[in-house]
């Protein structure tokens, strides 16, 4: 047992995983993962990449080195901004003790919560109000709203390095942490901001769809018939302010929710309506 | 006016290091405020980065590449709307004329761009079967080539080539087509929104959304004013629930 194997060779990089070892793959997942997407794998080479730091330290030999390498070349695909550094951070505690195949199973496990709890938070809750609020700042010629959205975008990235950490000291309690009710709580919150924010934007945003409609009115003033130049949008803006815009959204709403129509074919029904209202001088 | 095979270049590096800043990092630089704005500030037109930027925004609101699926190219019609919209006589209509069908044409790029990416994992899995890490480490870091090319590669051509024909083209549209594409541009958020709208629960929570526009449309609060009223209701809403529930 003490004989050294002459054909296998220990590898030079074979030792303890350092703290460094760790910042580094986290630096590569955090920069790097999706560059090399692709419609087989989705992340799995990007995931490698990101994780050789610790199968090198890990692998004693070459061969033991190319079997952890295959293990991590598997289908892999979630939300790369919240979700994944956790899910790659729990893997590299996993891969650092040499529990790899448990690390398998707890991305395999992981990815499908988390690719949707990422979504759901990032294009749903977060990025409207962010993105609404940017651009009405642009539309008003501020640069305001180009600092906001590129604020938003420093935060995904630097989040991602708690994330990583945090993922990293749960191991493989992650599962049980992921199935609290805590992220329920957020999401509802969140959800219940993002519609008073839509509500109130909605006609901000809106706002320059009004009618150019004008009615010629015969009212007689003292005896004398008079012709009068009555306009349609007052008239709208005392029944319901900023109705045409609420009108204009619900059609679009009505369109995919009802008609299940695809965004496409909503995008060509608003245009021709457009068309349709500036032709026929409404608009 | 058109533009030189320099202007070209720019762009077209613009739109490779914006896709990758997303792809990676998640800095989002795709966003079609960003990309625009910086395209706004190249061709020395930044208001107009700003609106082609905002409007492009709006439309994508409830749009998201769910499980890596294919969406508008909304950063290359940005660069493009932009850049063209720049150029006088083509302006704000012309510009979203332009942004609106190159977005969505670039979805068929986006498609071969993910699927030609599939020929570097396998040149990782031989990599891997080998144990040649530097290998890997190419075939990884090498992998946005695909990606990035089919933004720069039509953006480069589009600017270098399209300039002319574009400008010639949007003179040549009668006042009414373009008046027209003003009204389609104040309305295509309205995509955004219902698109947003699909994805939240409004059966439920509709109440919350009315608290929003009576804000807005009775008490004319701005919007930054909405946004914290946004916070505090959903902060409460679910502070009390949790205390009705206790009770």
């Amino acid at each position: 047992m003490a004989s050294p194997q002459k054909t296998e060779k220990v590898l030079p990089e074979y030792g303890p995983v350092t703290k460094a070892d760790l910042s580094k793959a986290a630096w590569r997942h955090n920069v790097t993962l999706q560059w090399s997407w692709n419609y087989e794998r989705m992340q799995a080479l990007g995931y490698l990449w990101s994780i050789m730091p610790i199968l090198q330290r890990r692998a004693k030999t070459q061969e033991e080195l190319v079997a952890s390498m295959q293990r991590h070349l598997v289908f892999y695909n979630t939300n790369p901004a919240v979700g994944s550094p956790v899910i790659f951070g729990a893997s590299c505690a996993m891969e650092e003790q040499t529990q790899g195949e448990m690390g398998d199973s707890l991305k395999v496990a992981l990815m499908g919560p988390f690719a949707g709890i990422g979504d759901t938070i990032m294009a749903i809750l977060l990025r409207p109000i962010i993105a609404v609020l940017a651009a009405s700042f642009a539309l008003s010629g501020s640069w305001a709203g180009f600092f906001i959205m590129l604020a938003f975008g420093l935060f995904w990235f630097w989040q991602k390095f708690p994330e990583f950490w945090w993922g990293y000291k749960q191991g493989v309690g992650l599962v049980h942490q992921v199935a609290g009710g805590a992220l329920d709580k957020l999401t509802e919150g969140a959800t219940i901001m993002g519609l008073v924010v839509v509500g109130g934007f909605v006609p901000s945003i809106m706002s320059r769809l009004v009618t150019t409609v004008k009615f010629a009115q015969s009212v007689t003033v003292d005896g004398k018939a008079t012709e009068k130049v009555v306009e349609l949008q007052p008239a709208l803006d005392q029944l319901l302010p900023y109705m045409i815009p609420l009108l204009v959204v619900g059609f679009a709403y009505w369109l995919l929710k009802s008609r299940k129509q695809s965004p496409m074919m909503v995008l060509l029904y608003l245009t021709i309506l457009a068309f349709a209202l500036s032709f026929l001088k409404i608009m | 006016m058109s533009y030189g095979i320099g202007m070209a270049l720019v762009l077209a590096i613009l739109a490779y290091v914006c896709i990758l800043a997303n792809l990676g990092p998640s800095l989002m630089w795709h966003e079609s405020i960003i990309v625009g704005t910086i395209t706004g500030l190249i061709v020395g037109d930044v208001q107009m980065g700003f609106t082609i930027g905002a409007t492009l925004t709006l439309m994508s609101l409830g749009m998201w590449t769910y499980g890596g699926a294919t969406i508008p190219d909304f950063m290359t019609g940005a660069i493009l709307g932009t850049a063209f919209g720049a150029l006088p006589g083509v302006g704000l209509e012309g510009g979203l004329a332009v942004a609106v069908p190159a977005a969505l044409l670039m979805t068929q790029l986006d498609v071969l761009g993910r699927a030609t990416t599939t020929l570097f994992i396998h040149g990782a899995d031989k990599a891997v079967a080998r144990g040649d890490v530097k290998a890997v480490t190419r075939w990884h870091l090498w992998g946005h080539l695909p990606w990035g090319l089919t933004r720069a590669v039509p953006v480069f051509l589009a600017i270098w080539l399209g300039a002319e024909p574009v400008t010639k083209f949007i003179e040549w549209m009668p006042d009414a087509f373009m008046k027209a594409m003003r009204l389609t541009g104040a309305m295509l958020p309205a995509l955004g929104f219902a698109l947003l709208l699909t994805m939240m629960p409004v059966k439920k929570y509709w109440p919350f959304a009315v608290i929003g526009y009576v804000l807005f449309a009775y008490l004319k609060m701005p919007m930054v004013g909405i946004a914290l009223m946004a916070a505090a209701v959903g902060f409460l809403y679910i502070n009390v629930k949790g205390v009705a529930n206790r009770g």
